[in-house]
């Protein structure tokens, strides 16, 4: 069986060059194309099951309250209500709510991305005694559930002052096992001799993971920064418990306020969510090409 | 080495944690402190409330007392209203609570009286003695002492929609009915509006268990929710089935996957007939206000009963809604606390949240009397006769398993009402689960 | 004697200035992890031998809330759900993340867009997600229960209002959910893949399938680790979904080890046996991470 030798890189024999690397040649054009074409169709119907709720949701936030639950489902409501996309604006806060949830969601994820590649540097590339211990311990604590310890880390956070405000949530979701696990995994997958060598030309440790690893790491980078992103976003539990003025409240909070005790505005709800789908939908699909045309080359010439 | 460092952390945590349990649940305040509250002196306490731009009582409370005692000022602030409790307790056991905080309903206030997060505050209570029992202060009595005072007190009763009973050619509500004639007449509502053309069904139960539970407890004689025998809810649940099985109502299955809410099941009219609690008088009429709900004609009706023994004074369910101290509370500010308590309870503060729409806790003609003046409250006798003639039983008992066997309950209830257990195998299992769990 | 001391000194240097080196690393992150994290952590461990309720002292039970477990028959329900949920979720979520990130690996036209579709419904907030499945799975008036009774299917399933089929339900929800943050990890680490390999192996003359079980899986192994172990503890974990979605019900049908958790701390106030309850999950969740990380080591070797 071919066994894997990268160190060299490979020359295409003449023959082989211009031969279209996916397909033998031996199914004819039309039958390709058919085979495309009906791919396309399935991946279309795919996606449109997939993106079906967010189209629920897109058009609940054109109905009255009380239209969006109904038997049956009312897939396109009877009259569009334009103005709650208006109303939403004035009725809430939701500039404010916004402002602070764009706030914490850059700084947890610039804080996540950079504590995490440093420290995941550490753990995947020296070697010191404790090492995979430690890592445990990391890996431990993703796996207690938050419920569980949430009394005892919330009456800490209030003892150094720091609940009730935008610091708390930046404390804690900066400092998760979650960035350094995952940018760990990517080290590994680049090859010792690379540090060697750079090593052997007199590069330090830092020098090394700011020249060489963070940019060979861009696809995961980019990886650790949108997930961040995206917890921090749509985090709920978290601002419930410390963020309690309304100055600081971010959108899941302010969304929620709108289910009152007694009476709830679902069609503004559904609103304020598409709203906060869409900057996280734009920065993905200007964000994704990043996962693919990361690397040029690994960097290992013959 | 490094373990070590870990090792220390963690007793220091932990001890630091143990010893701030201690402190928190103290409340009392340092001998040495000396002068009491100068009434002359302004104060500011600090009140806890939720979704305070559509729940208008607290600041309405908190500026109503300002104007008698201007020199106190109660500052409210805002909770989660779906998490206010998981909120608060979080708030208790940091000490960054506010002074008076809401006890939402009585599973809630037996953990925080429980757990010494409330001044006993049965001065206050003895102020009422001639009011006391209109009051419903026994639900905050523990051992002899209050720990609370109620300004609001919610029942269930029947909302009705008049017009839809005129279009199925149905007679309104006497104030008499028992439960079977309220399954009968819902059928007959539903075949009469279906012969009209009308897609309205004649009832609509709502998904929560309170709203079958509820009424079982109250109303069956003997009924006890800490015993471990919960046969008293067989007949209810067979009516609810049976009114779901012949298409009275909507079903259980649907009203929950569709996230039916009942606001707009009544409001738009897509039921004649429902039992829900008093605060949907105040929501109904901003809606029919507003146009998210339809303009119809409507009534209260007292809850249907167990029997005919109980028509005089009909028996129904609700808990409190009241206001504790919390004793972390600063020892000066005690006394504008307390005064708070006292006028929230009063007759002007429950006139005042009746001119709003909510039910207080405090009865007397006077009351009644501003409820109805509020624009949108149908006038009729009966409705009258409902608000304010009532036997009302507290929904949640006082005790420490009561939030354990209510989540038993729950779990019975979802099972029952999606037909996917029989009425008494689900009953016999939550009897069997309480005992294990709660009552060995 | 003076030949061994001068091996062994070098050896201890280079191991000082390695911990030294690592730890530089690894303390910006570490003390933010420590103190708000590690700290509560431990002390929840401490809390579950206590009878805390969140106010007052915690007093030490020792073993009673973990000989309450055992008797616990919710407990018992909880934890054979968390197994059934796990046990379905994983390798299903595992599965198509990894086919949905081979297919879209390619520059197809308007893969950007299908891309940001696969990864929509774990952006979207979940409220909004459960309220829509529900609807879907609503058993009389449902789409999908239409369509299987247009396809002759006589009693469909009443999912999550029936006992047997609530968990099915959650769990196509829950992968559903989840393969699109999957494929994102699995496509990040398909790009570290050198396109060198795949080139000697098509000289090799190995056929897709073969070049897939011997380039890829071999070389995606860092990423497949990481998927797996985030996989895995985040189905014994489940609770946002299933507290939004069911409840826990119909009856206790897919009342999990977190949401039991979270009932008996938060509603009942029960905090010390909730604590001790985490720990039994911890241990699950650690005692899977750790074979999964032996395993893997075993294979770097």
């Amino acid at each position: 069986m071919a066994t894997s030798t990268p160190a060299k890189t490979v020359t295409t024999p003449i023959a082989d060059i211009g031969r279209s690397p996916l397909r033998s040649s031996s199914r004819s054009p039309v039958s390709r194309r058919i085979g495309r074409v009906l791919g396309y169709i399935a991946l279309a119907i795919a996606a449109a099951g997939v993106l079906l709720p967010f189209f629920w949701m897109l058009m609940s936030s054109l109905k009255t309250n009380n239209a969006v639950f109904t038997i049956p489902i009312q897939w396109i409501p009877e009259t569009f209500v334009w103005s709650n996309y208006v109303e939403i604006w004035q009725k809430s806060d939701m500039t404010t709510w916004l402002k602070n949830t764009m706030v914490l969601a850059l700084a947890v994820t610039a804080l996540q991305v950079f504590t995490g590649s440093f420290a995941a540097y550490g753990f995947s590339k020296i070697r010191f005694p404790g090492r995979d211990l430690l890592f445990l311990v990391y890996l431990g604590t993703i796996a207690v559930p938050w419920q569980a310890y949430m009394i005892p880390q919330f009456i800490l956070m209030s003892k150094i002052n720091l609940s009730n405000t935008l610091w708390s949530i930046i404390a804690l979701q900066a400092f998760g096992a979650f960035g350094v696990f995952l940018m760990k995994q990517f080290y590994e997958t680049v090859p010792e001799e690379l540090s060697e060598a750079a090593r052997i030309d007199g590069l330090s440790e830092y020098g090394i993971y700011r020249r060489i690893m963070l940019p060979l790491s861009v696809p995961a980078l980019a990886s650790l920064t949108l997930l961040t992103f995206v917890n921090t976003w749509n985090d709920y539990l978290g601002p419930l418990i410390y963020l309690r003025s309304p100055e600081i409240w971010t959108i899941q909070l302010g969304l929620k306020s709108f289910v009152g005790q007694y009476n709830a505005e679902y069609a503004l709800i559904m609103t304020g969510s598409v709203l906060s789908v869409l900057p996280i939908a734009i920065i993905f699909m200007v964000g994704q090409r990043y996962f693919v045309e990361g690397i040029a080359t690994s960097g290992l010439k013959g | 080495m490094k373990r070590s460092i870990v090792t220390g952390l963690g007793i220091a945590a932990v001890v630091s944690l143990a010893l701030t349990g201690c402190s928190s649940s103290d409340g009392d305040t340092d001998p040495g402190s000396t002068d009491p509250a100068s009434p002359a002196a302004p104060v500011t306490v600090t009140l806890a409330g939720w979704s305070l731009a559509t729940t208008p009582e607290f600041q309405m409370l908190a500026d109503a007392f300002h104007e008698v005692n201007p020199d106190i000022t109660v500052e409210v602030q805002e909770y989660d209203a779906t998490n206010y409790d998981t909120q608060m307790i979080a708030d208790l056991a940091a000490g960054s609570a506010p002074d008076i905080y809401v006890q939402k309903n009585l599973m809630n206030f037996f953990t925080y009286q429980n757990g010494g997060q409330l001044m006993d505050v049965s001065d206050v209570a003895s102020s009422y003695d001639g009011n006391a029992s209109g009051l419903g202060l026994e639900s905050y009595q523990v051992d002899g002492a209050t720990y609370a005072i109620p300004y609001r007190q919610d029942s269930w009763y029947v909302y009705y929609n008049k017009d839809l009973f005129d279009a199925a050619g149905v007679e309104y509500p006497d104030g008499s009915w028992t439960w079977d004639d309220y399954t009968s007449t819902a059928k007959e509502l539903t075949s009469g509006l279906q012969g009209a053309g009308s897609e309205a069904l004649g009832a609509y139960q709502h998904t929560w268990q309170s709203v079958v539970q509820g009424f079982a407890l109250a109303q069956t004689p003997d009924a006890d929710l800490l015993s471990g025998d919960y046969s008293y809810l067989a007949p209810y649940y067979e009516r609810s089935l049976d009114l779901q099985q012949s298409g009275a109502q909507v079903t259980y299955g649907t009203a929950t996957t569709n996230s039916l809410t009942y606001q707009s099941q009544f409001g738009t009219q897509k039921a004649a007939m429902m039992p829900m609690g008093s605060w949907y008088v105040a929501t109904l009429i901003a809606q029919q206000a507003n146009g998210d709900a339809d303009t119809f004609n409507w009534g209260l009706a007292p809850a249907p009963q167990f029997d005919s023994s109980t028509t005089d004074v009909p028996v129904t369910f609700g808990d409190p809604t009241g206001l504790g101290i919390n004793p972390g509370i600063d020892e000066s500010k005690v006394e504008a606390a307390k005064a708070f308590l006292a006028f929230i309870g009063g007759e002007d503060a429950a006139k005042a949240l009746a001119g709003i729409g909510i039910t207080p806790a405090y009865t007397s003609d006077a009351v009644t009397e501003a409820y109805f003046a509020l624009k949108g409250v149908p006038s009729d006798d009966l409705s009258k006769f409902a608000f304010s003639t009532h036997d009302t039983r507290p929904e949640n008992p006082l005790s420490p398993d009561t939030a354990t066997i209510q989540h038993i309950l729950a779990d019975a209830h979802s099972a029952i009402m999606s037909e996917s257990s029989p009425v008494d195998a689900a009953v016999s299992e939550a009897g069997a689960r309480a005992e294990n769990e709660v009552l060995d | 004697m003076a030949t061994t001391l001068a091996v062994q000194r070098p050896g201890s240097r280079l191991k000082r200035r390695n911990t030294l080196l690592g730890w530089s690393f690894i303390l910006p992150n570490f003390l933010g992890f420590a103190v708000l994290t590690l700290v509560p952590v431990i002390a929840l461990f401490y809390i579950a031998f206590t009878d805390w309720n969140a106010f007052g002292t915690a007093n030490w039970v020792g073993v009673d809330n973990f000989t309450r477990m055992v008797g616990d028959r919710s407990f018992m329900v909880a934890l054979l759900n968390t197994f059934y949920y796990a046990a379905f979720h994983i390798p299903l979520t595992l599965g198509l993340s990894l086919a949905l990130a081979l297919l879209l690996n390619r520059k197809l036209r308007g893969v950007a867009f299908f891309r940001t579709a696969a990864f929509f419904p774990y952006v979207t907030s979940i409220v909004a997600i459960v309220l829509v499945w529900n609807m879907l799975f609503s058993p009389e008036l449902g789409p999908i229960n239409q369509f299987l009774t247009a396809i002759g299917i006589s009693d469909p399933p009443g999912w999550t209002t029936s006992a047997d089929w609530s968990m099915p339900a959650v769990i196509i929800v829950g992968t559903w959910r989840e393969m699109g943050y999957y494929m994102l990890l699995f496509l990040a680490g398909l790009q570290t893949i050198p396109p060198e390999l795949y080139e000697a192996a098509r000289v090799d003359g190995a056929d897709a399938w073969q070049r897939f079980w011997n380039v890829t899986v071999p070389s995606l192994r860092p990423t497949t680790f990481f998927v797996t172990v985030m996989l895995t503890i985040g189905s014994f974990k489940v609770f946002d979904l299933i507290l939004v979605m069911t409840n826990g019900g119909p009856g206790q049908s897919t009342l999990v080890l977190s949401q039991y958790i979270y009932n008996k701390g938060f509603l009942e106030n029960q905090l010390g046996y909730a604590s001790s309850i985490s720990i039994v999950l911890f241990l699950i969740c650690i005692s899977v991470t750790v074979v999964q990380f032996s395993v893997n080591k075993r294979r770097d070797a």
